[in-house]
């Protein structure tokens, strides 16, 4: 396996020995504490943003591993059971860190999307998964999230367009303003989030509950997208999102020129 | 995948004061993981941890109830049994067809026109209520996840078994009445404890005989057992190792088509078990 093993499974941000663990839970299963192994791959995805995002494979590949080995699911059950523990305290989560809330819906999604069963999605995270989305869209008053998360939203890479219509920077005075105030990166991070799991995971989750996803589009449109003052990045993003799923979830080749290319002008 | 079960809470069992000698020939504890065997602390009277499995017990116990899933389920179980239920569904269209095949080849060479009407009855008089089905399907899996179960199938596979002396599944698709298919259910696993492992306190070393059903806990076989087991792996190699390997032996080995010995089990590809 070597390289080509931590490369698709993204586990190069653990330790030698947790490496070691989750390499033997992919080839050996019943040999390893499979519940701690999901405990750990848990703690990880709300730390690392980077590892939330793919975690769903080596979760997958486990369980496979697990199934083949011993005919048992007792990986797939601690992992669902820990997450379930994470949604019911998702307040207190999102409350602490809002880096950390934004990589449980990420990591949540991408569950979603790779763990089936009988080539169906879960039906039991259905409804969990759109309380996420539909949390991570609410509107709310960002003045405390400003306070608490302004220092680790800079952890997380993202292009800073150089507007920022609602806060005026050093009136008369000469200073640059920061390329994206506290409140609107906070914001940017929720639109990036929600709109890639949306491009992810949007076309299945539509179609196990649509009446939700037809509210949670109107609450993007109406709520989120007439916000007075985003940025024009986050419009963009949610735009993209809009004409993606009324094209059916599908790229079209105008949405791809408009959005994904380069504007010569 | 699998339809491996933790251990049951006793569902159809008084609760008795001493462990049964089944329970200690549970393989997996209630927390699914493998226990060695003669681990008597192990047994599942002794463990107190709030189970799910209670809520999902009652939901099945009650025909009447609103349907398989509760509410208050956690997303493990949830899943696992929108698991089941899914295979259960795929068993059913894949039961189906395999006796209309059956039933359509037996007409070719028959030339009797009966059996017209028997294709319509057998298929038409398939179980198909889900929660029957459902529960059926986890009683059996109870059964299946026994040491002895285990120890019976390596030992004896299924080309091998003869009809009335080795204990054979009871075929969830078949309309019986609920006393019906809890008596059988009750009388396979009974038949299984002749696969039991030795207990600690010695075991009687007895010749492989016909299991009289009438008789209750007939004691594990002995050396004999173990005798037949190495000489059935050493000349036939493709009788031994795992049961999926088994299973897919005999599917191979039998030349024709046996559909009372398919019926009789879940499908290969969903129990990697048996």
């Amino acid at each position: 396996m070597g390289e080509t093993g931590k490369e698709d499974y993204k586990i190069q941000s653990f330790d030698s020995e947790t490496q070691k663990l989750l390499k033997t839970a992919l080839k050996d299963p019943s040999n390893v504490d499979l519940e701690k192994v999901a405990n750990i791959i848990v703690d990880q995805s709300l730390k690392d943003f980077v590892f939330s995002k793919e975690a769903g494979r080596i979760c997958y590949t486990i369980i496979q591993a697990e199934s083949k080995q011993v005919g048992q699911s007792i990986f797939r059950r601690s992992l669902l059971n820990r997450l379930q523990q994470e949604y019911k305290d998702r307040e207190e989560l999102r409350t602490r860190s809002l880096q950390a809330w934004i990589c449980y819906v990420t990591f949540i999604c991408n569950i979603f999307d790779y763990l089936r069963v009988n080539n169906m999605p879960m039906m039991a995270l259905v409804n969990p998964v759109y309380d996420c989305l539909f949390r991570l869209a609410q509107p709310d008053s960002l003045q405390k999230e400003e306070e608490v998360s302004a220092g680790r939203a800079a952890d997380v890479p993202v292009v800073l367009p150089k507007d920022c219509k609602k806060h005026s920077w050093g009136r008369g005075g000469a200073e640059e303003p920061p390329l994206l105030c506290a409140q609107h990166l906070l914001f940017l991070l929720k639109v990036d989030c929600l709109v890639l799991q949306l491009h992810r995971i949007g076309e299945q989750l539509e179609k196990m509950n649509s009446q939700r996803m037809d509210e949670l589009f109107s609450l993007l449109r109406d709520g989120f997208l007439l916000q007075e003052g985003l940025s024009s990045l986050s419009q963009l993003l949610l735009l993209e999102i809009i004409e993606f799923r009324a094209a059916d979830w599908k790229m079209t080749d105008a949405a791809q020129k408009y959005y994904y290319s380069e504007v010569t002008d | 995948m699998s339809f491996r079960q933790r251990s049951p809470h006793g569902s159809t069992k008084s609760s008795p004061q001493h462990p049964p000698r089944w329970a200690q020939a549970r393989k997996r504890g209630a927390d699914g993981k493998r226990r060695r065997q003669n681990e008597p602390e192990s047994s599942v009277f002794e463990e107190n941890k709030p189970r799910p499995e209670d809520s999902r017990l009652d939901s099945f116990t009650t025909p009447e109830g609103p349907g398989p899933l509760s509410r208050c389920l956690d997303w493990g179980t949830a899943v696992e049994e929108d698991e089941m239920r899914t295979n259960v569904h795929k068993e059913i269209a894949r039961h189906r067809r395999k006796l209309l095949i059956n039933e359509f080849s037996r007409e070719r060479k028959s030339s009797s026109g009966s059996s017209d009407s028997k294709e319509s009855t057998v298929t038409a008089e398939l179980e198909t209520d889900e929660v029957v089905l459902m529960r059926r399907q986890k009683q059996i899996n109870y059964g299946k996840n026994t040491i002895a179960y285990d120890r019976y199938i390596k030992e004896v596979p299924r080309c091998h078994r003869i009809p009335g002396v080795h204990p054979r599944t009871p075929n969830k698709f078949k309309k019986y009445s609920r006393r019906s298919w809890d008596q059988q259910i009750k009388l396979w696993k009974v038949a299984l404890h002749s696969w039991d492992p030795p207990t600690e306190g010695g075991c009687d070393l007895q010749e492989i005989c016909p299991v009289d059903l009438g008789e209750m806990e007939t004691e594990s076989v002995g050396s004999n057992s173990t005798e037949s087991q190495t000489s059935c792996q050493d000349n036939d190699d493709t009788c031994s190792g795992t049961p999926t390997k088994v299973r897919h032996v005999d599917y191979q080995a039998e030349g024709e088509f046996d559909l009372e010995v398919c019926l009789s089990e879940p499908l290969k590809e969903f129990d990697t078990v048996s």
